[in-house]
């Protein structure tokens, strides 16, 4: 009997298995964040009045260039040494590669205050690289690394290239090998086989490591904070300043609203256009 | 192999794991160091700094917290997930395609985002404590690893397996524990160790959802890096990634290491 | 254009194993020629030599007296036609063949031409735009033979082309690559580990084993008179019987196996050597009940029918044999009768101290 029941396959028994985990989501995710971005369109000064005053202050729109610009860079630094690195990776004998994925996974492993602290230590005014300099005597006073748009960069890149390496290696190992040698066997140089077979093959695969790397730069907190400080203020600690120290929190629900729409835009658009160009998908 | 690649390519790469693995060298060697302030390499080796982090109540406070934390809120979502991701692969074509996605939004939205939002509309809304609020708050953040991993390991699994031994008189619920769950054991120890992981190092989230007496590892210590400048943050971010090493070299005695790069 | 292959003394390792022991063959210009074994006898390797994807270890591999061994693929000029089809998923069909035109830097109207006239020729001009990710496996292969094709290569090479097709398509795609490659004339290899496909397809057929060539003969040679017990095995000759000569009367050779004997005319059978392997296929060893017939003392096991005639399993003091036996009779298990070689159908092997 109960196996009759089993087999009567009606989405039931799914529905009430994913229930606990659905409503959590929707009650505790959805529904906040939802109220969060309502809020900002039922201010008594009008139904745009938070954004229209955000985008009114030459500060604010600084600061939602700045991290576009961040994150922007960080994403093509990103993009160009990942999927070098991935090649190397993807093309190394099994025990070497296996080494190298460890070597990629663990610092993605470590948290991200620490990873950015070890550059707090690297790019301070007394910090390592400053006394290299020193001592080499290619700067006759300490340069002020720290709290620059660089510093945060520096910080940005080191935090996501690994999570770029990771997802390039295993899009170029789903690259059949016997596409790159027919390749070869119809006369390509390494380099045509390169440009004309392995690059495209890889687009589909390099928009996603993007979307990852820019929505993960785009909205992280710890290393501009900690790299950037008030001077790199970029949205994600500008959100955390107005709301838990100016007590601002239409302000800061405007940003929130403002962070969602660009990354859920970019999420959306980039994984549609990902889909339509994958030549494997079909 | 003569599909070797370019001698500079493989300088890049090389440059690019220097890269990632000077700053975590430099990381140690700060923490083992004997002066008051940070330096690298260290000047004079000690323990001194590993001692302090015990003295200092709020690291010894926060690390407790930390690891309650994340081992319930890993649980809590293991308990939530796992049945979720066996629904979405047992009932693939009567349950609509959006509910998968739904389960990928926590880590799909900005992270800052949500922590705000639960601050704002649940713990200021319904008073609720501090406490609970960070446990949903990292229990939700982790569903996506748990959901994703677990229905990863389901992909390949046979579900004609289940059925035979439900042919064979197994009772439902029974077979789940005793045919399904066993089979995918190594989907739901990497869930484990990457939800633990994540929970662990968490900042975003938790920035929010921190109040009077109750503080995680990763805040406090962004919060003490801001006011001193001394090698306990080094030290504890060394044992934080001792942390890390001691459960890789579980995943790798368990499922081998390549397991966590899929 | 088309140039004769020859591989001379090449030997391949991966790590330290050693896949491929001094190997030496020589394909004809114009010839088909297939690699035949099973999986990891080096045929596999053999190809991927040729066409540069390996570096042999030592000796040296030459077309057309042109030296390959230490070119690189691109600048091999082999054509090659890949078991899972290896097409690019991101060109159409069209582009797909004329890839290898634009590699030789043939104009871009040029290219269409003769990419076009060889899709044509393969009966696949109405799906040129398509992607290749569209296409049926048939419809697949036939764009990689035109790939392959459309560079006019002095080589072509095929790797287990028709694996992944099903048993009547593989039939008909088989006459058609024969075809193609006759009215071209170019000098091909194929790597096949159907006995069946590599005997219909090939001028001469090259039977390897653990990195060895076996035998290297034309099909109808390798059927009828194998030169090895491998071979003899892998061609259906099921019985293998070791014999001693006890006497020998002008062309009469009285032979023992197991004390048994057997009287064989060297007229039938050719020279006869001491120590010698009956080599046949259960269609060379006829069931008798005549008990005045010249054959092998033996007792009848299970029967089954075959159609053409019944094999009966048989247990002989010599061992398990496998034999036919005539329609109009069917025996019944147990039967003691006797079982007569067939000359025409049988082959003597030197015992090479195997067994």
């Amino acid at each position: 009997m109960t196996a009759r029941r089993f087999w009567r396959r009606n989405g039931a028994t799914g529905w009430a298995l994913s229930a606990p985990a659905t409503l959590a989501v929707i009650g505790f995710l959805l529904i906040p964040i939802g109220a969060v971005i309502a809020g900002t369109f039922i201010d008594p000064r009008g139904v745009f009045a938070p954004y229209i005053s955000y985008f009114n202050s030459g500060f604010r729109t600084t600061v939602l260039f700045r991290t576009l610009q961040i994150a922007a860079i960080t994403t093509i630094i990103s993009l160009i040494f990942g999927f070098m690195t991935a090649y190397v990776v993807s093309r190394a004998p099994g025990k070497l590669k296996s080494l190298l994925i460890v070597a990629a996974v663990f610092p993605l492993l470590t948290g991200v205050v620490v990873r950015a602290f070890a550059w707090l230590i690297i790019l301070g005014r007394n910090g390592i690289l400053n006394q290299t300099l020193l001592a080499l005597g290619i700067t006759s006073e300490p340069l002020e690394m720290l709290y620059t748009q660089g510093a945060v960069i520096v910080g940005m890149v080191y935090l996501f290239v690994p999570l770029m390496v990771l997802s390039l290696v295993g899009v170029l190992e789903n690259i059949p090998r016997d596409v790159l040698q027919a390749s070869s066997s119809l006369g390509a140089s390494p380099l045509a086989t390169f440009w004309q077979v392995l690059l495209p093959l890889a687009v589909p695969g390099l928009i996603v490591g993007a979307v990852l790397v820019f929505t993960g730069s785009f909205t992280a907190y710890a290393t501009p904070q900690l790299l950037g400080g008030e001077r790199q203020t970029v949205l994600a600690t500008l959100l955390h300043q107005r709301a838990m120290v100016s007590f601002d929190w239409v302000g800061a629900s405007t940003i929130a609203a403002i962070m969602t729409v660009i990354t859920i835009t970019i999420v959306l658009a980039m994984s549609h256009i990902a889909r339509r160009i994958n030549p494997m998908a079909t | 192999m003569p599909d070797r690649p370019h001698p500079i390519l493989i300088g890049v790469a090389a440059l690019v794991y220097l890269f990632l693995m000077l700053p975590l060298v430099i990381v140690v060697g700060a923490a083992l160091s004997d002066t008051t302030y940070l330096t690298f390499p260290p000047q004079g080796l000690s323990l001194r700094w590993f001692e302090n982090i015990f003295e200092i109540s709020a690291f010894r406070r926060t690390i407790v917290t930390s690891l309650q934390i994340a081992l319930m809120g890993t649980l809590i979502a293991l308990l939530i997930g796992i049945p979720a991701a066996y629904a979405l692969n047992r009932f693939r074509i009567e349950l609509p395609k959006w509910l998968g996605t739904l389960f990928v939004l926590p880590i799909l939205v900005p992270e800052i985002v949500f922590g705000f939002a639960l601050l704002k509309s649940f713990t200021v809304g319904t008073g609720a404590p501090i406490f609970l609020s960070l446990l949903i708050g990292h229990t939700l953040i982790v569903l996506p690893y748990v959901v994703r991993v677990i229905s990863a390991s389901l992909a390949s699994f046979d579900f004609s397996i289940e059925e035979a031994a439900i042919s064979l008189g197994s009772a439902p619920a029974k077979t789940f524990f005793t045919i399904v769950l066993p089979n995918v054991r190594a989907g739901v120890i990497a869930a484990f160790i990457l939800a633990f992981i994540t929970s662990l190092n968490d900042v975003s989230v938790s920035l929010f959802l921190t109040g009077p007496g109750i503080s995680t590892l990763p805040i406090q210590i962004l919060a003490h890096v801001e006011q001193f400048f001394d090698p306990t943050v080094a030290s504890v971010s060394v044992l934080l990634m001792f942390l890390t090493v001691a459960v890789m070299a579980v995943v790798e005695r368990t499922l081998g290491l390549t397991f966590l790069a899929k | 254009m088309t140039q004769p292959l020859d591989l001379h003394a090449v030997s391949a390792h991966y790590g330290t194993t050693k896949v491929l022991e001094d190997l030496s063959l020589s394909v004809q210009a114009g010839e088909l020629v297939s690699l035949l074994g099973a999986s990891g006898c080096g045929k596999t390797t053999t190809l991927r030599l040729i066409a540069g994807f390996l570096t042999p270890t030592t000796g040296s591999i030459q077309l057309g007296g042109r030296d390959l061994t230490r070119l690189p693929t691109h600048k091999r000029d082999i054509g090659l036609v890949f078991q899972n089809y290896a097409l690019f998923p991101h060109l159409s069909v069209l582009d797909n063949v004329a890839f290898g035109l634009k590699q030789r830097g043939v104009g871009s109207a040029e290219r269409r031409k003769r990419a076009m006239a060889m899709l044509e020729r393969v009966g696949l001009a109405a799906l040129a735009d398509r992607a290749p990710g569209a296409l049926s496996g048939g419809q697949k292969q036939r764009v990689a033979l035109a790939r392959a094709l459309v560079i006019e290569p002095p080589l072509l090479m095929f790797d287990e082309p028709l694996s992944n097709l099903d048993a009547k398509l593989r039939v008909d795609m088989r006459v058609e690559i024969r075809q193609l490659q006759r009215s071209n004339g170019t000098t091909s290899v194929y790597v096949t580990h159907d006995q069946e496909e590599a005997f219909s397809i090939s001028d001469r057929v090259a039977i390897m084993n653990a990195g060895r060539l076996m035998q290297f003969d034309r099909p109808e040679v390798l059927y009828r008179r194998p030169a090895n017990t491998f071979v003899a095995r892998f061609v259906g000759f099921e019985n293998i019987i070791p014999f001693k000569v006890v006497a020998r009367d002008g062309d009469v050779v009285t032979a023992d196996t197991a004390g048994m004997t057997l009287r064989l005319s060297q007229a039938a059978y050719g020279a006869i050597p001491d120590t010698f392997l009956l080599a046949t296929r259960p269609d060379g060893l006829v069931v008798s009940t005549d008990p005045a017939a010249e054959g092998l003392p033996a007792q009848l096991g299970l029967r089954t029918y075959l159609g053409r005639a019944y094999q009966y399993q048989c247990e002989t003091p010599a061992g398990h044999l496998v034999a036919n036996g005539s329609l109009t009779t069917p025996l019944e298990a147990g039967t003691s009768s006797k079982l007569v070689p067939m000359p025409e159908q049988c082959t003597i092997l030197a015992n090479e101290g195997a067994r």
